[in-house]
């Protein structure tokens, strides 16, 4: 970080030598490299990732605080559509494999996975103020933030390639779970189709979608850079960006550590979930 | 003779696939009564799944389809019922239990729920502590034991003999007429095997259960059996009370097989005698008969004419043109060839 070239200062109007030294001293930044380090994972074990250098009077826990429920609740939304959606198009597909509408959910797949989402953000707004127009109210906000209604577009444009993903997950899932040995005892029993998905192939097709929930909750929180940008939401990956270009060194830091704790502490917790789910992986007790 | 409680006519199924279509089964009827068991034997790929499975109406539609016959339970055709129809006879009037149960019980439901499945579709018994009550009852009734505790646990916490049970568990939970048996004992080790068996055993003495066991290991059709259909490229070629099947065996495929055996006589120095050749292609059945490839008796006529199942004892049927009667210098011989084996193979005495 400390070889782009320039620094947190330089990036300001132009001043004189004595007011850049005098900066310089007070955020520390004529220490040596190494002592700037340790001094920060010093500050960082007290649980304090330091003040931003660009921003007056911030700290970088102030702006994690203000900003990171913003991003974790587009986030969560986008999680919900994307798995509400994942297992519900992965379930018709295979329900109908083979057949025309399998057939389209798996295009919309390959264009979920393919297609960049500032795509689907720009067109999503452009879908939206025409509606808008033609109503003549506005239905949903196109961009900015405040109430649920903001959240809804930005969160299904993020959302829209992990449901693809997901959907083509629950797909191979489920038609390897219907020819399983167990599939065929439950139809010996006299159970009915609806009984047998809904008791027997769900529980089990769906393994693989929790598992990948881990990592989708981590790129769905923190992944939103670009979206956030294109609707103009005052979330986190805002500012990691813009930290980026002014070489905001601490900021950078202290959102790089928070978002690996956090994908961390994610991961463990669908571990734990994956528990519930599937007999076989609990936790071993005495 | 006992009350037929399950008779299949002429059943014939086939299956498509890229190779284009497999006549699996090829026209087979037999009967099962009440209180006895009926093996059918065979080796891989002979059909002896697929006609049972089409007589459940479990065969995957596509690409199998069941293209002629009659499947009568006491009487009425169960044959192409509509699924809901069918229903009730699956699990109900007829339970099967399948060959490997390390994957036949559903790795994510307690062993207690997939048993109180069955009672809760057939006799609406519900959640409650009846139903686990009933799941106890069954499980005990299997000689698990602990049953009381072993209800909440899951399949991967049983052993694979305690498995097949479960599955057995489930199978009779509705007390059904019929209990078909897909080769129940296959993925067990012997001693398991042996439990197995004798559970089935006494399963049917005490439900008067028509058993139909479906297997290729000779030994436990001779444990179990009271009549056998041995099967071969999709028709019964032979069938008879176990014990002709057994000494007076008529199909030269039969005694092939029995030639085919281990002896369990100590000291016995005779050799194995394998069947030579392999089954026929099923994509492309012969006309004539299905064993003329292999058999060391074929004449003739073999090659393309049907034999028809010929009488040869009470009640004992071989689908052989020796047992014609033009052909009777020709089964001498054959005869004197079974009595050498017969000789050599102490294991029938």
């Amino acid at each position: 970080m400390h070889f782009v070239p320039g620094d947190p200062i330089s990036g300001n109007k132009a001043m004189s030598i004595e007011i850049r030294k005098n900066l310089e001293k007070k955020y520390g930044l004529d220490q040596p490299v190494l002592k700037q380090y340790l001094y920060f994972l010093g500050n960082m074990a007290q649980g304090d990732f330091g003040i931003s250098f660009t921003q007056q009077n911030r700290s970088v826990n102030d702006i994690i605080e203000s900003h990171f429920p913003v991003s974790a609740g587009l986030g969560i939304l986008a999680l919900i559509f994307a798995t509400a959606g994942g297992v519900l198009w992965g379930t018709l597909a295979a329900l109908y494999r083979g057949k025309v509408s399998d057939q389209l959910i798996m295009f919309g797949v390959i264009l979920g996975i393919s297609v960049p989402s500032f795509v689907f953000a720009a067109l999503g707004q452009f879908l939206l103020t025409e509606l808008n127009k033609y109503f003549g109210y506005t239905i949903l906000p196109v961009a900015g933030w405040g109430s649920i209604l903001h959240m809804l577009l930005p969160a299904l444009v993020l959302g829209l390639g992990t449901m693809a993903f997901l959907t083509r997950l629950m797909r191979s899932s489920l038609l390897e779970v219907v020819n399983q040995d167990y599939i065929r005892t439950a139809k010996a029993k006299g159970l009915n189709s609806f009984r047998i998905f809904f008791a027997h192939e769900l529980r089990n097709g769906i393994l693989p979608v929790v598992t990948y929930l881990g990592p989708a909750i981590a790129f769905l929180t923190t992944g939103g850079f670009v979206v956030e940008t294109v609707f103009a939401i005052p979330g986190l990956g805002r500012y990691f960006v813009q930290a980026t270009q002014q070489l905001d060194y601490t900021v950078i830091m202290g959102l790089t550590v928070f978002y690996g704790a956090f994908l961390v502490g994610m991961v463990v917790l669908v571990d734990i979930l994956y528990g519930f789910i599937d007999p076989r992986i609990s936790l071993a007790k005495s | 003779m006992a009350e037929v409680v399950l008779e299949v006519q002429d059943l014939k199924v086939e299956f498509d696939t890229y190779g284009g279509v497999i006549k699996a089964v090829r026209g087979v009827s037999f009967n099962a009564y009440k209180g006895k068991t009926l093996a059918i034997v065979g080796e891989s790929g002979c059909g002896k799944s697929v006609s049972v499975q089409a007589v459940m109406g479990l065969i995957p539609v596509p690409p199998g389809r069941v293209t002629s016959g009659i499947v009568k339970l006491r009487g009425n055709n169960i044959l192409g019922l509509s699924h809901s129809e069918m229903n009730k006879v699956r699990g109900k009037e007829i339970g099967m239990i399948f060959q490997d149960p390390m994957t036949s019980l559903n790795p994510t439901m307690t062993v207690g729920k997939q048993i109180t499945e069955t009672l809760s579709v057939h006799e609406g018994i519900g959640r409650g502590r009846e139903a686990k009550k009933r799941a106890i009852d069954l499980l005990e009734k299997v000689h698990i034991p602990e049953a009381a505790n072993r209800v909440r646990h899951y399949p991967f916490q049983f052993s694979g003999g305690m498995r097949q049970r479960v599955m057995i568990a489930m199978a009779i939970a509705c007390k059904p007429s019929i209990l078909i048996a897909d080769e129940p004992t296959t993925a067990l080790d012997v001693t398991i095997q042996a439990q197995i068996l004798h559970l089935l055993k006494d399963l049917q003495r005490e439900n008067e259960m028509s058993l139909i066991l479906i297997t290729h290991d000779l030994g436990v059709v001779a444990q179990m059996a009271d009549e056998v259909n041995v099967m071969y490229a999709g028709r019964i070629i032979e069938f008879g009370p176990v014990d002709d099947i057994y000494y007076r065996s008529q199909h030269p495929y039969t005694i092939g097989l029995r030639a085919a055996m281990p002896s369990s006589e100590e000291g016995a120095k005779r050799k194995l005698q394998p069947i030579e050749g392999s089954p026929p292609d099923l994509f492309h059945p012969p006309i004539g008969c299905g064993y003329f490839d292999r058999c060391p008796y074929a004449m003739k006529i073999c090659e393309s004419n049907e034999p028809e199942p010929f009488l040869v004892g009470n009640n004992h049927y071989s689908r052989c043109w020796l047992h014609h009667q033009r052909s009777q210098t020709k089964l001498a011989d054959f005869i004197k060839q079974d009595t050498k084996i017969y000789k050599n193979n102490e294991i029938m005495s």
